[in-house]
């Protein structure tokens, strides 16, 4: 049985803007295909960016255990629509956050990619867990088909340890990417938790 | 049965590759993004307009390596990829794989531990049968009842978080017992549940069960004949949702389970409405097993003695256990040494899902839907 | 013994097949039969005659050739077989796929993971890896790990200790 080279990623045939998105490693030159701002005026970017930190859309995109997690956010309990992110679309057009919320394998990276170039831009990407950010209890030295971290495929711009992470967690997460797009944490701030009524 | 040559022709067609279909049928691409497929399934489907001819699914898209893992690693390191296989139901993943080593090594786990168990995992089915309905339901455009049993699920979370430490991928069974005791606060928590989850099941059905869009939607989809379930090896809420009452617990029984009192619901017509009140009736009886248990609970150790280095002996060794959706088997090959030489895990929906084909066959395109749901796939445990 | 499962052993023995009874305390199994290749498949039907269902089927690399193992079981009583068959000399296998439709997944999956040609099957494509690995076979031992046949077969324990007679019941 001559075939013992697994392994690393590189020894197989992929499509060719695969390969060369892993072989680049950090896609750092994406940024291009971004138009720019809408109005090259700072305030109505302001105002913009103000809107859309506070109306994310996600995408309905759970790839493993993750995935559940992620649901359990838009449940009752941890209820992500008290920051504006509950819309979880279907379809990648309509959406304009990417969770990547589990493992992503050689199979599954093309249509990560294909989704992730389907969504309009702005864009934004969360790597929700070990496995997305570096392939988590996955990564081992035979590895043969998971992609060690989402961000050798698109760029990632906020990442949520934690294997699942906790609801809690990718609610941090979502608060920092806020702050990545509006420049203040909590943009339009909720009741203070002294305010609200207990239950 | 009978047409299963012609079909396989048909399969051939389905390549990806496009070929023009002869008269009015079109291909449809069906994930593997698909709200409705339960994260990463793919189904390619030859459709006469709105009627599915042929349906050929893709796996391999959640294919974690988790049998070469479990070749790699002693049962300390591959513990928790066992949790992370079917993420909805991680404890009897737990279970499965401890009770393999403790029959390949004889070693006696206290009765405390076994209890622990049961109990721990029967909580586990209901969180996991929680999970489905709400799911499968959601599938079918209903948005209401998620948000009553993940409600539901949360309080079970809870307290399991207690003495687990995780949410969702558990890693609690050891071999020899499991790695925390329970305490008085949890055996109160378990039984204000208990109540909790009967006063729930009125909710239910005032929800969904004698919802008429649920009935249509449901009833007389999907039928599995037994014979059919045989032949493809269905097991779990699915085939006894077709009537046959089989039941690794009763059958082949483990742990503690022969101490207990419970029934096996069995459904008559195998469709997906079936498989639903199999579904609700089986929490009623994980609920009853939970309660005897917490009633029958020994006092004494919690993890019996365990060598650090397990000497397995050489051989072959399986062991079944009744996961949420079906039967899980472990099946270790071993060369001696504390590494196992082979390890094959016999998923339950791996074989339920390879009913599709022949399912689904003149189906509406929204029926399959509902009866894709009603089967509880997990694909990341399909593929493993 | 269950009536039905006499039923079945004496009707696998009518195939000239050797049935070998285990324990189930200690294999989780209770027969076992080491198998050709030739004879699977009138094994299988013998099988779905007597109403047994199909619970795996997996690859297990040894020398000097790869054997495929079948587990089946029984929806109506405790009684679990497990059957090995070591492949042909050109690295194949009669399938069983037209007899027990499960297997259909499971045969893909050993060509994906071994590369085990299942002979006749429909529709022997990558079912699990992607289609450029189709001759990736991950689960191939590397010549330093391979086993003999011998080695991996069942020996009881040397050392007996007393509370080994007892497994599992808590
Ligand atoms: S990070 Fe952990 S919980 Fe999340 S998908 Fe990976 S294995 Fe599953």
């Amino acid at each position: 049985m001559g075939d013992q080279e697994r392994g690393k990623l590189n020894v197989h045939s992929y499509s060719a803007e695969l390969q060369a998105r892993l072989e680049r490693g950090a896609p750092g030159d994406f940024v291009v295909r971004d138009p720019g701002p809408l109005f090259k005026h700072k305030l109505a970017d302001d105002i913009f960016n103000l809107c859309r930190a506070n109306s994310l859309w996600p995408m309905t995109f759970g790839l493993a255990c993750c995935a559940i997690e992620m649901m359990s956010l838009g449940m009752a309990r941890f209820d992500i629509s008290r920051f504006g992110s509950e819309v979880f679309r279907p379809s990648p057009r309509q959406s304009d956050l990417m969770i990547v919320a589990g493992t992503v394998n050689k199979k599954m990276a093309s249509a990560v990619m294909t989704l992730y170039d389907q969504m309009p831009s702005p864009k934004w990407v969360i790597a929700m867990g070990n496995c997305a950010i570096s392939g988590g209890p996955f990564a081992v030295e035979e590895n043969y088909n998971v992609i060690e971290g989402v961000d050798k495929l698109i760029p990632v711009d906020v990442y949520v340890p934690g294997c699942p992470p906790r609801p809690e967690g990718l609610l941090e997460g979502i608060l920092k990417l806020q702050e990545k797009i509006s420049g203040v944490r909590h943009p339009f701030p909720q009741r203070k938790i002294s305010d609200a009524p207990s239950y | 049965m009978g047409n299963l040559a012609e079909n396989n022709t048909l399969h051939a067609d389905l390549e990806p590759a496009i070929d023009i279909p002869s008269d009015n049928h079109y291909y449809l691409n069906m994930g593997p993004q698909h709200p409705s497929t339960h994260g990463v399934l793919r189904v390619l489907l030859e459709m006469d307009g709105e009627y599915v001819v042929e349906a050929q699914p893709v796996l391999g898209y959640g294919h974690r390596m988790q049998e070469k893992m479990g070749e790699l690693k002693n049962w300390r390191a591959f513990m928790p990829n066992t949790g992370r296989m079917d993420y909805a139901a991680a404890l009897q993943y737990n279970h499965g794989y401890v009770g393999l080593y403790e029959r390949l090594c004889g070693i006696e786990v206290p009765a405390r531990a076994e209890y622990i168990r049961v109990i721990t995992s029967e909580l586990n089915r209901i969180v996991s049968h929680h999970l489905w309905i709400g799911a499968m339901l959601l599938d079918m455009g209903a948005f209401t009842p998620i948000l009553y049993t993940f409600d539901d699920r949360e309080q079970v979370l809870d307290i399991l978080e207690d003495v687990t430490g995780s949410r969702l991928t558990y890693c609690y069974f050891r071999v020899g017992g499991v790695c925390k005791d329970i305490d008085d606060n949890f055996i109160e928590k378990t039984r204000a549940f208990i109540k909790r989850q009967r006063e729930r099941f009125d909710i239910y059905n005032d929800l969904v069960t004698g919802n008429i869009i649920f009935i249509k939607r449901t009833e007389g989809i999907g039928i599995i004949s037994p014979d059919m379930a045989r032949r493809y090896g269905v097991t779990g809420p699915v085939l006894r949702g077709s009537g046959i009452a089989y039941d690794v617990r009763k059958n082949e029984p483990y742990s503690v389970y022969p101490n207990f009192d419970f029934e096996i619901p069995v459904g008559q017509n195998g469709d997906s409405y079936d498989r639903y009140m199999v579904r609700l009736e089986e929490i009623e009886q994980s609920l009853r097993i939970i309660e005897q248990a917490l009633d029958q609970l020994p006092d004494g150790p919690f993890l019996g003695k365990v060598p650090k280095k397990l000497k397995m002996p050489t051989g072959d060794c399986s062991f079944a256990v009744e996961a949420a959706r079906g039967e899980l088997t472990y099946y270790l090959v071993s060369g001696g040494g504390d590494i196992p030489y082979r390890l094959k895990i016999r998923v339950p929906s791996y074989s339920n899902l390879s009913v599709l084909p022949e399912l689904c066959q003149g189906m509406l395109l929204s029926d399959l839907v509902a009866a894709m749901g009603s089967m509880d796939l997990v694909i990341p445990e399909i593929d493993r | 013994m269950h009536p039905a499962t006499e039923k079945l052993i004496s009707a696998l023995q009518e195939l000239s097949i050797q049935v070998d009874a285990c324990d189930y305390q200690q294999r989780g199994y209770h027969f076992e039969i080491d198998l050709e290749a030739d004879k699977l498949r009138s094994l299988a039907e013998c099988m779905l005659a007597q109403e047994m269902f199909l619970v795996f089927v997996g690859g297990l690399h040894v020398k000097p050739a790869i054997e495929i193992v079948y587990q089946f079981a029984s929806f109506e009583r405790a009684c679990r077989l497990v059957v090995r068959a070591a492949v042909k000399a050109d690295n194949s296998m009669p399938t069983i796929s037209d007899i027990y439709q499960g297997a259909n997944w499971h045969e893909r999956e050993t060509r994906d993971f071994y590369g085990v040609v299942f002979t006749d099957h429909p529709y022997l494509k990558p079912l699990i890896l992607a289609e450029e690995d189709v001759d990736l076979k991950p689960l191939l031992k590397k010549d330093e790990d391979l086993k003999e046949t011998s080695e991996v077969r069942w020996a009881a324990p040397v050392e007996e200790k007393p509370e080994a007679e007892k497994a599992e019941q808590g």
